[in-house]
């Protein structure tokens, strides 16, 4: 009885996948065809004139300056038509076994909680009593700075879809974003404030666990960690700096590696390896973005993890 | 004694989830209100670099502000060395002060500790800014 409803939703799904594919088919040839070549320099081109477009619904609301109409429009009619057959087969099912409808999240769960018995897992863990003592708001400064960790993860996401590092391109580009792509100023501003709330906040995160005294043992590789999600954090400042390639990244960049460059022995190999060479140039750039986007990330995130395990495993320290 | 203020309190779901999630709405609203201003007051661009022409004035961010005043004062290679060896003792310091406390005494001891020295990176943040 079951394999109809299946059958049903397999083949509505593979036509929703056709008919997508041969949208977005239909939309790359005739961009192709109308402009001297996908992929250069079609996002600064003008969309034709709406007499000559051949394909008048792939730049529709300023495609090419923002990806969230193209992207909200797929969504919005790809979720419409999901509910519509969605409710379809629920109907049908409903009617079929006259029995209540059991939500999809429920079954859902529960055919994972057959397999993995999360819920034995998960019931200590949510059932277990915060004390009242914790419950105050200096124990939220570094939730704060992971939350604003996460605005960050999602602001430069956005930015790195129009960002450019060369040296010739990274100026415009930011200026790009901030007067022709929808809503780019406030995703820059966002990823701008919340760089410098992160640091604000980690810091008093530190200081809070300081006063406390909660590094002590048994939590001191606990706080090993944290120093150096602090450093990463100040590395992320740092790097992110260079970036918009004006004046003052440029200079700042210029004087922070030559700080680094004056340490004793290490100096000279650490200007070398923070600017790809002896002066700033389109290679430090690269470097500086490929630090900012992969390598700080990525290192933060398993610092973090290894942060958030070992206060799962060893609680709050309780004051006296 | 432990044990006893270990029961009381709230369960953490819902009620702690529901006051983390009061929290990080309030975030978000602000996240949103600084997203509605850069609409309107972008973060802006300075003139592009150039390679060639030395500014009068260069000035990290304020987060390096502090050190980069610090540095006009003392030798160079002091001054670059001086933070290494800060963040080091900052990572090793579990492991010289291992002692638990005993009493509320060494809490404050820590208190003003960093007071100090926060107040002392303020000044010289605030100086390097003005100067």
């Amino acid at each position: 009885m079951k394999s109809i409803y299946r059958t049903i939703l397999i083949v509505a799904l593979s036509a929703i996948l056709v008919l997508a594919t041969a949208a977005g088919v239909h939309a790359y040839t005739t961009a192709n065809q109308s402009s001297s070549g996908y992929g250069t320099d079609l996002i600064t081109q003008a969309p034709p004139e709406p007499e000559k477009d051949t394909c008048i619904q792939c730049h529709v609301d300023e495609e090419f300056t923002n990806i969230w109409t193209p992207l909200g429009r797929w969504v919005l009619f790809g979720g419409a038509g999901l509910i519509l057959l969605f409710g379809i087969a629920r109907s049908a099912s409903v009617w079929r076994s006259r029995e209540k409808w059991i939500p999809i999240p429920t079954r859902i769960l529960s055919w994972v909680d057959e397999r993995y018995q999360l819920s034995e897992f998960m019931k200590p863990i949510l059932a277990k009593p915060v004390p009242d003592w914790q419950r105050r708001w200096w124990y939220c400064l570094g939730g704060l700075t992971f939350f604003l960790f996460l605005v960050q993860g999602v602001t430069g996401i956005m930015l790195a879809f129009y960002y450019k590092p060369t040296p010739t391109e990274a100026y415009a580009s930011i200026q790009f974003i901030e007067n022709e792509v929808l809503l780019g100023s406030a995703f820059r501003m966002v990823h701008h404030w919340s760089a410098n709330g992160m640091i604000v906040m980690a810091f008093a995160h530190m200081l809070r666990v300081f006063i406390m005294g909660a590094y002590k043992p048994p939590r001191e590789l606990n706080w090993v960690s944290g120093v150096s999600l602090l450093i990463m954090t100040l590395a992320f400042g740092f790097t992110g700096y260079l970036l918009p390639w004006d004046q003052r990244a440029y200079w700042a960049t210029t004087v922070g590696t030559e700080i680094g460059g004056s340490i004793p022995i290490i100096g000279d190999l650490a200007l070398v390896f923070l600017r790809g060479g002896w002066s700033i140039t389109s290679l430090t750039l690269s470097r500086f973005f490929a630090g900012h986007i992969l390598i700080l990330p990525l290192i933060t995130v398993g610092a973090m993890g290894l942060h958030f395990i070992m206060i799962r495993k060893q609680g709050l320290m309780k004051p006296l | 004694m432990s044990e006893n203020n270990q029961e009381k309190g709230v369960p953490f779901y819902p009620d702690h989830v529901a006051l983390e999630a009061k929290v990080a709405l309030g975030v978000v609203i602000l996240v949103v209100v600084i997203g509605v201003i850069g609409l309107f007051a972008p973060v802006g661009l300075g003139a592009p670099a150039d390679p060639m022409e030395t500014p009068l004035h260069i000035k990290p961010e304020w987060y390096f502000l502090a050190l980069y005043q610090l540095l006009r004062f003392i030798p160079e290679t002091i001054g670059a060395t001086s933070p290494v060896l800060a963040i080091v003792l900052l990572m090793i310091w579990p492991f010289l002060d291992q002692k638990p406390d005993q009493s509320k005494k060494t809490v404050r001891t820590r208190f003003w500790l960093s007071l100090i020295a926060v107040v002392i990176i303020i000044a010289l943040t605030i100086w390097g800014e003005v100067s």
